[in-house]
């Protein structure tokens, strides 16, 4: 029973990560309804861009912080350009398999320049895990689950008191009509891209530092995660990204726990492959009554 | 009909590969691969190739060494190096040029006296060369 | 021809059932991440039938289509009501689930006493049988391109047929074809079990053309890339995907100069094309403005013809 709590405990504290990941998916998606493969992938160049301060200037953790979130913003920036806003209304396959090659582009591109396997990130806090009765709490999960419980009330505050926010939700509710009330739809995605890649940014460094290093690899694993979680918890839904980053954190720890770090993954996706068939809208999401317009790429 | 003319030229096509003979087992060869860096992306490999069978050294053979990554199949292609016979038979040296750093399934195609294709799966970092890990790495 | 090239024409080959499998899927609509599921349902099917059942190569290859064609169908039936970036993703996690339940397969004959078969993570070693039954590399080349074009021939006669039509009408909008009078859940269900077998041909002459499948070759990576091969070479018609294989690796070969860089330069050219041309190159529209220059082509050559000869 105890092992259950502790794996449970631990499922909310990774979860938490997942969450901020699919958070920024979920922004992504609500604007554009498109899927961009390449948004871990930016998180990586922001890590990367962390990593070189670490490494070549020494740069204390607020400086890795603000080179990892500026690196990914400024990927998310180019995906967004180079992908999603020169393509048509329909063209949404195109925009995909375009985010895809850049995805690959990107991926080179840093390990080109940092070409070993694995470099080092500044710890998130060291210390001893703290204990609450029989369970162990690391510190650097509950920084991590505080900065994400944090960054999306602030999301939600963004997207609900500012006329930033309006101007977003007027644009995932209807781009036409939001377009015809005089909202400048393409600057405001871009915007919301930029916002997006900003909050990956900051959960790609706190995954990172609790690890603290990072391998090529992780872009691949931070769209997946993201994903996965955005999946679960109902597409365009940011509640739905946060219960979904959780559910996928918990269901990964109880798995790894009984059986094994193999299982996991499966477990994980075999979960989000059942959610699907049974609630496409996801656990918060609505079901899908029209077609999530990606398109049949009419030019 | 579509489907009907598909199913006849498969069937056709099936008819003309030749049947598995139960021959009895060939030679298989059993290599040990080590490679060092020698400069940006190129690697120097020192293989011995040994019957796994008898345990004999194989010498003699024309062996040639391609490369493939395992992440990507089919999409790097790196031309394949012919590898000179080294001091002691049975040994062979190449030296391969990569694309890129990470993990590549090394195929060596042995040809002449007997055919055969062993794999090695090595990962290629800048700085030192290891076998590769079974599972790509996951976080947590 | 060297032997360089017979594998980088084998690998395309292979590579194009794959990108055919997706296509065909496109046709009806449904973007699937997934082929590469039944490609290694395949590869593994097929390789268990010859290294360790000891079928010849055909009946290997054709039960390597069935197992992937059933498998389609399978997976077909619960995702029928998903559509557009639903079945996307299901299909993503689908293939995952196939490639994660691979790295736990284990099943492993003892031939001449040694341990054959797949083995998890450790992948299947010891598919021989062009070794076995001395198939040279070339001859193997001539069976994948045999079958590439017994396929491609499938397909241009699908393009006119009854069927073909109903995919594409399926395509531009299931509602109005059901209306039609197409019986949609059953063709989708067709097209998913044919593009299944279709990546289950391919999958098992991959696993004979290296000898060797481990489930990490399946990932994410290959799936993407067939559906990318189809929208760069275009959905107008089968040669599209064929065109997007031999570009990709056709010219990641020949840009070979940049070796460090050809991912870099080849995502940016693709990204730039699909600007410019979202559904490829061969798109509908330029296939059909070919169609119809080659149909003009042949009336003109034909009513001069006939001017000819009834002139005196």
């Amino acid at each position: 029973m105890i092992d259950f709590v502790q794996n449970t405990i631990d499922g909310v504290m990774i979860g938490s990560s997942y969450a901020l990941l699919a958070l920024g998916f979920t922004l992504i998606f609500g604007v554009m309804r498109r899927l961009n493969l390449s948004y871990g992938p930016s998180i990586m160049i922001g890590a990367y861009l962390g990593t070189l301060a670490y490494v070549q200037l020494s740069a204390g953790p607020a400086v890795v912080i603000a080179a990892t979130v500026i690196g990914a913003v400024l990927a998310g920036v180019y995906v967004e350009r180079l992908c999603f806003a020169p393509m048509a209304a329909g063209a949404g396959i195109a925009s995909m398999v375009s985010s895809f090659a850049i995805w690959m582009q990107l991926e080179q591109a840093a390990i080109l320049v940092l070409p070993h396997h694995t470099y080092p990130f500044p710890p998130l806090a060291t210390g001893a895990p703290l204990t609450l009765g029989p369970f162990l709490l690391r510190v650097d999960h509950l920084i991590t689950l505080g900065c994400a419980l944090a960054l999306s009330a602030a999301v939600q505050l963004l997207l609900y008191r500012s006329r930033f926010g309006l101007a977003l939700r007027a644009i995932i509710n209807d781009p036409v009509a939001a377009h015809l009330v005089g909202i400048n739809v393409r600057t405001a995605v871009m915007l919301a891209f930029a916002l997006a890649s900003a909050v990956g940014g900051i959960a790609g460094y706190l995954v990172l530092a609790t690890d603290q290093q990072v391998t090529p690899m992780f872009g691949m694993w931070a769209t997946f995660k993201g994903l996965i979680a955005m999946m679960i918890g109902g597409l365009g839904s940011i509640p739905g990204a946060i219960v979904g980053g959780l559910v996928l954190g918990i269901v990964e720890a109880q798995s790894q726990w009984y059986f094994g770090p193999q299982v996991r993954d499966l477990f994980a996706y075999v979960l989000l492959f059942t959610c699907l068939v049974l609630r496409p809208g996801g656990l918060l999401g609505e079901p899908p009554t029209r077609e999530p317009a990606l398109g049949r790429g009419r030019a | 009909m579509t489907r009907v003319r598909l199913i006849c030229v498969l069937a056709a096509t099936c008819a003309v590969c030749l049947p598995a003979e139960s021959v009895l087992a060939q030679v298989r060869a059993k290599a040990d691969v080590t490679c060092r860096p020698a400069g940006t992306l190129q690697y120097d490999c020192t293989i011995v190739l040994t019957n796994s069978r008898t345990k004999e050294p194989l010498a003699g053979v024309t062996l040639t060494i391609g490369a493939d990554m395992p992440s990507m199949p089919m999409m790097h292609n790196v031309r394949p190096v012919k590898a000179e016979p080294g001091e002691t038979p049975g040994t062979y040296r190449a030296r391969l040029a990569l694309e890129m750093h990470g993990d590549w399934a090394l195929q060596l195609n042995l040809a002449g006296p007997l055919r055969d294709r062993v794999l090695r799966t090595l990962r290629f970092d800048p700085d030192r060369v290891m076998p590769a890990t079974k599972a790509p790495s996951h976080k947590h | 021809m060297d032997d360089y090239l017979v594998s980088v024409l084998s690998n395309i080959g292979v590579i194009s059932f794959v990108a055919l499998s997706a296509y065909l899927l496109l046709l009806t609509g449904e973007i699937s991440f997934g082929q590469q599921a039944f490609f290694a349902i395949g590869a593994y099917a097929a390789g268990i039938a010859t290294a360790l059942w000891g079928w010849p190569l055909g009946a290997a290859l054709a039960w390597g289509a069935l197992a992937g064609g059933t498998a389609a169908v399978l997976v077909g039936l619960p995702t029928l009501r998903l559509h557009g970036l639903y079945f996307a993703v299901a299909t993503l996690a689908f293939a995952e689930t196939v490639r994660l339940l691979f790295e736990q397969f284990r099943y492993q004959v003892t031939i001449d006493g040694e341990l054959v078969g797949p083995n998890g993570t450790d992948g299947f070693r010891g598919i021989r049988y062009i070794f076995e039954n001395d198939v040279g590399s070339l001859q193997f080349l001539g069976l994948i391109y045999a079958l590439l074009l017994a396929a491609l021939a499938a397909f241009v006669l699908l393009e006119r047929s009854r069927l073909g039509v109903a995919f594409r009408m399926i395509g531009e909008d299931a509602t109005l074809a059901a209306l039609n009078g197409i019986a949609v859940a059953r063709t989708k269900l067709l097209a998913a079990g044919l593009a299944g077998a279709l990546a289950g041909v391919g999958g098992g002459l991959y696993a004979h053309l290296t000898t060797y499948v481990e489930p990490r070759i399946f990932d994410v990576m290959l799936g993407v890339h067939s559906l990318a091969y189809g929208l760069i070479g275009g959905l107008g018609t089968a040669f599209g995907p064929l065109l997007g294989v031999l570009i990709d690796i056709g010219l990641l070969e020949s840009v070979r100069v940049f070796a460090g860089y050809r991912m870099i330069i080849f995502g940016g050219l693709v990204a730039l094309l699909l600007i410019l041309r979202p559904r490829g190159l061969l798109d509908e529209r330029v296939v059909h403005r070919i169609r119809r220059a080659w149909f003009r082509l042949l009336v003109r050559s034909h009513s001069t013809e006939r001017l000819n000869r009834d002139l005196p």
